[in-house]
């Protein structure tokens, strides 16, 4: 291996190990302990998006749904039928994928506006429908999700508190943050880039665009389920509020203020916002202000991200 | 269960879906902007008239009137905010604004309003007319009337006036109409100041029906734009047609099916249309018809 390889390889995983122990530099508190968990899940969350956003570049609005796919997945499996959570891994990453293939499948023809009009309306549906159908807990949700066991054998892996869960968390965006990576690196996230930038270039190198964008579309999917699937443990209960605006913005946001196709991007927009919720917090409603004007304020001021400032940072797509 | 009332219930709510759709439709038709927002535009227009009433103890008509003035300088503000994107015609930058524009208006609402449900009274709403079985109430009757006018006032502004013409012209091609001499600022500004008080007027026409809460905003924009899908994005007269449909479609799938799965339902209908008719979703050329 050359020196120019393995330097950065060190470097990220220098980072990455650092990474581990940031919530003890950080004093350890239940608090820090708790936020950068949820950093953790929700950036992973994002990541889904990222790659329809960046490298696909069509806005899609229903990975909200994903999400809520991954996390009821995750408690009917092991609250209504008693299985482990890795029966419920194996369930998130299939029903999201059967939902996204049929989502992809009708938007297959549609484009920009009309791609994410549909998209939202899905996740519109997907609510209505978790809140009026008894099997997905309706209104109420389903509460007393039990506390995170992945044992195999003799290996005990659990998690209840903030503290112990935050290993897996952490695994979950390595794992993501390195699939994004590998992503952008396979033929796939090639093609994706060339449909995006280059719709008739890529028709000329005998890519099918639909062919390319459902598989985009499927390989999304799956990340933010199980985002949504580890989240439903940490929370414990699942309900209709994870369908909600909030988790989409929060993902938008996250993606376009770092800067689109940057590799950190969705995890640097994610710290920056929820580090505000949980730190500087001006209630829900104010979070919500705050939260808004920033995605507005970052795309009309800055529309290439924040690291549009630091042009050397900058890799990607755009 | 009487099947007239129904019928009359669908194009009442028909009604308010196309009145609560038309400002979203010019917006599209002629700025080819998709506005997440819409929705909670729309329960912001209800909650200043709500609030305007509890502070000044003024009659409902006027709260209307005071609505759909914040309901326009919303608008103006965000066609200042957008302005770039708009010219640049960057599609996909401007649909996220907008979501982000509802989430502030969500938060904003959220803080000066309150979380409490709220009841915007119009004295209106409590005159009941009966013909036999069926029955609608004053409040109806205004609805469905001022759709009719505000349809039909739309369509004359933009097929007999000069400033119609320019809006025709924007939607066209924004940069040619700025080189005929037109400025393309005021036309946008004017389309939008039209959305946030068309949206704002339908608020107070319809919120009387139901209570209000901040965040009613999210159900609102599901059925607003599968009226303006289904209308054949941006056609004036489409959306008209679409929200009437769509009206006594929910009314009788609500009455003879299901009341719980009508959001479903309707979205069914959406697929069913892009899936026979893809074109449809294209960009419209029968903006302004």
């Amino acid at each position: 291996m050359s020196a120019g390889r393995f330097l950065p390889l060190a470097g990220a995983l220098a980072l990455a190990v650092l990474g581990f122990f940031l919530p003890r530099l950080l004093g350890g508190s239940t608090l820090v302990y708790d936020t950068l968990v949820v950093i953790a899940i929700f950036s992973a969350m994002s990541y889904g998006l990222d790659i329809v956003l960046s490298d696909l570049g069509e806005i899609s609005l229903a990975h909200t749904a994903f999400f809520a796919t991954g996390a009821y997945a995750a408690a009917i499996l092991t609250v209504s039928y008693g299985q482990s959570a890795w029966v419920a891994m194996a369930a998130a990453i299939l029903a999201s994928l059967a939902l996204a293939l049929a989502l992809g499948l009708i938007t297959l023809r549609t484009r920009e506006f009309a791609f994410s009009l549909v998209t939202y309306a899905a996740a519109i549906v997907c609510m209505n429908v978790a809140s009026n159908w008894d099997f997905l807990g309706g209104s109420d949700g389903i509460v007393g999700v039990p506390p995170l066991d992945l044992s195999i054998g003799p290996i005990t892996l659990t998690a209840g508190q903030s503290f112990e869960f935050w290993p897996y968390a952490y695994a979950l965006l390595l794992l993501t943050i390195y699939f994004v990576y590998r992503f952008r690196r396979s033929s796939l996230g090639q093609a994706a880039l060339m449909v995006h930038m280059n719709p008739r270039l890529a028709t000329m190198c005998g890519l099918d665009g639909n062919r390319v964008r459902l598989q985009v579309f499927l390989v999304s999917a799956p990340i933010s389920a199980l985002a949504g699937w580890l989240y439903a443990f940490q929370r414990s209960y699942v309900g209709t509020d994870l369908f909600d605006t909030y988790f989409l913005v929060l993902m938008l946001t996250s993606v376009i203020i770092a800067g689109r196709g940057l590799l950190l991007g969705p995890l640097m927009g994610t710290a920056l916002l929820m580090s505000q919720k949980s730190f500087a917090s001006l209630g829900a409603y104010g979070d919500k202000l705050v939260l808004g004007a920033i995605l507005v304020a970052a795309l009309c001021y800055s529309p290439r991200g924040l690291a549009a400032l630091w042009p050397r940072m900058r890799r990607g797509p755009l | 269960m009487n099947l007239l009332q129904q019928v009359v219930n669908g194009v009442i709510i028909g009604h308010a879906y196309a009145l609560v759709a038309v400002g979203w439709t010019m917006l599209l038709g002629a700025a080819r902007l998709v506005n997440f927002g819409h929705g909670q535009m729309y329960m912001v227009g209800a909650f200043v008239a709500w609030w305007f009433m509890r502070l000044t103890g003024l009659p409902y008509p006027v709260a209307v009137v005071a609505a759909v003035l914040v309901g326009a300088l919303i608008g103006a503000v965000m066609q200042r905010l957008l302005m770039r994107l708009t010219l640049s015609r960057d599609l996909v930058s401007l649909m996220i604004v907008t979501l982000g524009f509802g989430q502030m208006l969500e938060g904003a609402a959220g803080l000066t309003f309150g979380a409490r449900p709220q009841t915007l009274t119009s004295p209106f709403q409590s005159m009941t007319l009966h013909f036999g079985a069926i029955w609608f109430t004053v409040q109806d009757v205004i609805l469905v009337v001022a759709t009719l006018v505000v349809f039909l006032a739309l369509r004359l502004l933009l097929n007999a006036t000069k400033f119609g013409v320019a809006v025709r012209m924007v939607a066209e091609d924004p940069v040619l109409t700025r080189l005929a001499g037109i400025d393309i600022a005021r036309v946008y500004m004017g389309i939008f100041a039209f959305e946030g008080a068309a949206v704002a007027f339908a608020a107070t026409l319809v919120a009387p029906r139901t209570p209000i809460l901040t965040s009613m905003g999210f159900d609102q924009v599901v059925t607003t734009f599968v009226v303006v899908v289904l209308g054949g994005i941006g056609s004036v007269g489409g959306s008209y047609v679409a929200g009437l449909s769509l009206g006594l479609f929910t009314a009788l799938f609500g009455a003879l099916v299901s009341p719980a799965y009508t959001t479903a339902a309707v979205f069914a209908l959406l697929i069913a249309v892009m899936a026979l008719r893809p074109g449809q979703l294209a960009a419209s050329a029968n903006f302004a018809r």
